[in-house]
This record gives C-alpha cells, structure tokens and sequence, in this order.
C-alpha cells in the first residue's frame, strides 16, 4: 500500500492539514479504493458521534433554524452527482466522490485544481514567507488546546488514579495517573510561594533513581504534565531546586515523595 | 438527561408528528428521533425514513425538515459541541450545518451512504474547521476553563452509558488497542490533525496515521457497519 492511502482514516475524521489535504484529495479522485474506504469510515464516524450525543440542543435553536431554512431554497439537483454509475472519469476528477458537496468542499476542489497546476513547493514557500509569524501564534494557541485535551483524556481514562499529598512547606498537590495512557499529571492547589531563584520540579522515580522532569512555579494553583511516560516508573516526586531546575533532586529540599501502584 | 431531553413537541405542524411520537415512545431513553439510534432493523427501518424526509426537504417541505432535525439534532449537536466545547459556537455551527443539509438536500443520494453519516460528516468537518481558527481556539479555552473540563465530560458519560448503542460503540472502541483508541478520540472528539495528535501522543506521524486508520477498521469491523 503507499503511504497515500494510508492517510485515508485521517481524511474522514478531518484530521488532516491543509496540504495534506489537498494530496490526499487529489489521490482520492482517481482512486476507487480509497474512495470506498472513505465511504465506509463515514459510516462507523456515525456511529463514533454517539459517545458524543448526551447533551440535547438548546431548545430555542430549534425555532431559530426552523425560521432561517424557510428563508434559504434548497439548491436544484446536481445529475452528475446523483448517479454514480453515470459519472465519467473527468467528473470524478473535479468532484471529490462520496464528500458531501457544499460550500466548503467547493473551495477545497478549488484549492485542489490549483495544486495541481502550480508547483506545490513554491506555493508552501510563499505561504510560508508571508503566514510564518500567524502560524507561530497558531501553533502556540493549538498547544494550549492541545494540553486541555490531553487533560481531558487523562480525567476521563478509565484506569484513572489521584494520589493526594502534603508537601513538606504546606502545599496540597495530587498526581493524577493513568498507567493505561502512560501518563502523570501534577496539581498544585494554591502552593506555597518559593524563591525568587527557585522553582518547584517534578521527578519520576524508577527504584532508587530519580529522573528530572518539569519545573512548576511556586504560589497559586499549578497544573503540569510529566514529560517522562511511566514505564518504568514506581514513584513521583517534588523538590525545590533553583530556578533552571537540577540532574539531581536535592535531598534536604524534597517536598514529597508518593509511590505509585502498578 | 432523559424524558426531559426531548426536543419541544411538534404536534399539530404535521401528520408526520405521529410516527415520530410513536418512534420516541417506544424507547425508553427519551433521546431525540429515537430510532436513529436504534439496533438493529430498527436503525435499517429508521436510515430508510431520513432518506424520505431528506427526499422531502428536497422539494421544499418544511415540516419534514422540522422532523429531520428531530430526529437528528442531539446526536448532531452532541458531536459538535464535543468538538468545539463553547455553546455559543456549537449553536452557530448547528444552525450552519442544518440550513446546509436543507441547501443541500437534492444532492444527497443513497449511493453517497446514509443520512446520517452524510450529516455527521457534515457536522463534524464544520466544527473542526471553526476550531482550527485562532478566534475559537481561544473562546474554546475560555469556556473550557470556566466550567472545568472533567464535570462537563462526567456529565456527558453519565447520560450517554445506559444507552445501549452507546455500549455497543464503547464496546467497539474497547476492542481497539489504546494507542488506536486515543488516537481515534483526540482526532475525532478533541478536533486534532493527525500531526497535532503525534505531538500528543509523541509518536512519529506515520504511526499515528496508521494508528488511525487501524482503529476505524477495528471499530468499522467490531461494530458490523455496512457502507
């Protein structure tokens, strides 16, 4: 299979970025299998949307859309589009099969009949040149969202443990595990402020060896991943250390240590 | 979340209203248009009846549109606003995607798949799209922090568990391995590209890719979908 294909799961659920986008859709117009599997993975995407499905609509949305339809006409049918069986090779190529058509997927085939005359690399190039300072933005915002998803998946893991403790200065933290995603997440609740050349760090215990992972300021309430995953992992741990953290914890500052179940 | 999940009642709009009473009644779980999400024949009889109605809408009837969304608009909005997490934006993008399917209703056909993927799609696709953008990144963190995420989603799993489509899906994401799984669920659910995913997961991205690819096949197979 070539490496195209593969990337048909990420299509359907729109995971995939916008030149990536573009490649794949391109790959689609011509490719039945692909355009079978797409079909197929719309279907199980369906039913995926259950797990979503607990809370109803706000009921005033009803009456509003039920208005805003009765202003629109329905577009005419598009013959092409209705008859697969009629559907020529040219259609195929300037109308991603098996895509709801609408206004979005217009401006990609758009997109797409562009990147197909244009040289890719020269157009990333400019894209590039002009959008780098947005796109820096951008990635800054999706790293936040990113870390609340990651939070998300961590709170609702099914295997999910909270190791509450007190830290030697007073403070009230939790470590949140999952051995299931690997993962550890610290939560401090109004910590005690440290120096102002100090910071709080977080370590992973294998046996007697602690592993530095990240720093946490002091004063406030504190939430932070562990960078390390857990393989490997017995323990968790926290100590003041100065400001650009330490290889090792120092021993006459550790905060608290909690030995994790495995 | 149950009895008092239905939508307001539509009675006297339309001789349709009937059936759609007679659907809901039926079940006991008081989700909108019940038999969307029924088992078995139910959901062949109930894929049958949303293609009529789109049918419908595709010569401009209004009332079977208003059942349509009836029977739709729960699981449609649940997944938009799984995605976009702000109800502000969820609502805005509901209305979007429903004056689209009335738009677009001549050009669905059968052989495209069911209604309901067709919607889905649809649902899904505009509701990633608007989260990609800065400005509703942000009203999604802001929301987010308001209500603090792990009740809402406590909320959101207490009341999807007795349903047993619901079981049936878990059941099949279950089936997955958990690498498949969270990567299905952050694309899906979180509204990630598969890279942003890979930088969650830190996997190389063509793991991630597969990974997803595998996890809908597992998920496509556990659960017996036909295209």
């Amino acid at each position: 299979m070539s490496e195209i294909h593969g990337a048909v799961g990420s299509y359907v659920m729109n995971a995939l970025d916008p030149d990536e986008l573009e490649e794949f859709e391109a790959h689609l117009a011509v490719c039945p299998t692909c355009t079978r599997e797409v079909q197929e993975f719309a279907e199980t995407a369906a039913e995926l949307s259950l797990l979503a499905s607990a809370t109803p609509p706000p009921p005033e949305l009803r009456g509003s859309i039920l208005t805003a339809i009765s202003e629109v006409r329905p577009l005419p049918p598009e013959p092409a589009e209705t008859k697969p069986a009629e559907r020529s090779p040219r259609t195929a190529q300037t109308v991603p099969a098996e895509r709801p058509v609408d206004e979005l997927a217009l401006r990609r085939q758009q997109r797409r009949t562009r990147i197909l005359s244009v040289l890719v690399a020269a157009v990333v190039a400019a894209a590039l040149a002009l959008g780098g300072v947005v796109y820096g933005l951008v990635q800054a915002r999706q790293a936040q969202v990113a870390q609340q998803a990651a939070e998300t998946e961590l709170l609702t893991a099914p295997d999910v443990q909270t190791y509450a403790a007190t830290m030697k200065d007073g403070g009230q933290i939790s470590f949140v595990v999952s051995r299931s995603l690997n993962r550890a997440m610290f939560i401090g609740k109004d910590l005690p402020a440290v120096g102002a050349d100090q910071t709080y760090q977080l370590w992973t215990l294998e046996g007697q060896s602690a592993i530095p992972d990240n720093l946490v300021a002091g004063g406030g309430d504190r939430k932070e991943f562990f960078r390390e995953t857990l393989s490997g992992v017995t323990g968790l741990a926290v100590s003041i250390e100065n400001a650009s953290g330490a290889q090792q914890p120092n021993p006459s500052t550790i905060q608290v240590v909690t030995e994790l179940s495995s | 979340m149950n009895a008092s999940s239905l939508p307001p009642d539509p009675e006297g709009q339309s001789s349709r209203s009937d059936a759609r009473n007679e659907a809901i009644s039926g079940r006991e779980t008081g989700i909108s248009g019940g038999r969307e999400t029924g088992i078995s024949g139910g959901r062949e009889t109930e894929a049958a009846h949303l293609v009529e109605l789109i049918t419908l809408c595709s010569r401009g009837h209004e009332e079977a549109f208003a059942e349509l969304y009836d029977r739709t608009s729960q699981r449609i909005y649940g997944i938009i606003l799984r995605v976009l997490r702000s109800p502000d934006h969820a609502a805005e993008v509901m209305q979007e995607v429903y004056v689209e399917v009335w738009r677009q209703s001549a050009r669905y056909s059968r052989e495209k798949g069911s209604v309901i993927a067709w919607m889905t799609t649809m649902a899904h696709r505009r509701a990633v799209d608007r989260v990609r953008s800065v400005s509703s990144e942000v009203a999604r963190d802001e929301r987010y922090a308001v209500h603090g995420g792990d009740r809402e989603i406590d909320q959101v799993w207490d009341g999807v568990e007795q349903r047993l489509d619901v079981e049936r899906v878990r059941r099949g994401m279950a089936s997955l391995t958990p690498i498949q799984r969270e990567a299905l669920t952050l694309a899906y659910f979180g509204g990630y590209t598969q890279s942003q995913v890979a930088q969650l997961l830190k996997l190389p991205l063509g793991t991630v890719k597969t990974r997803i690819r595998d996890g809908l096949i597992g998920l496509r197979d556990a659960l017996g979908v036909e295209a």
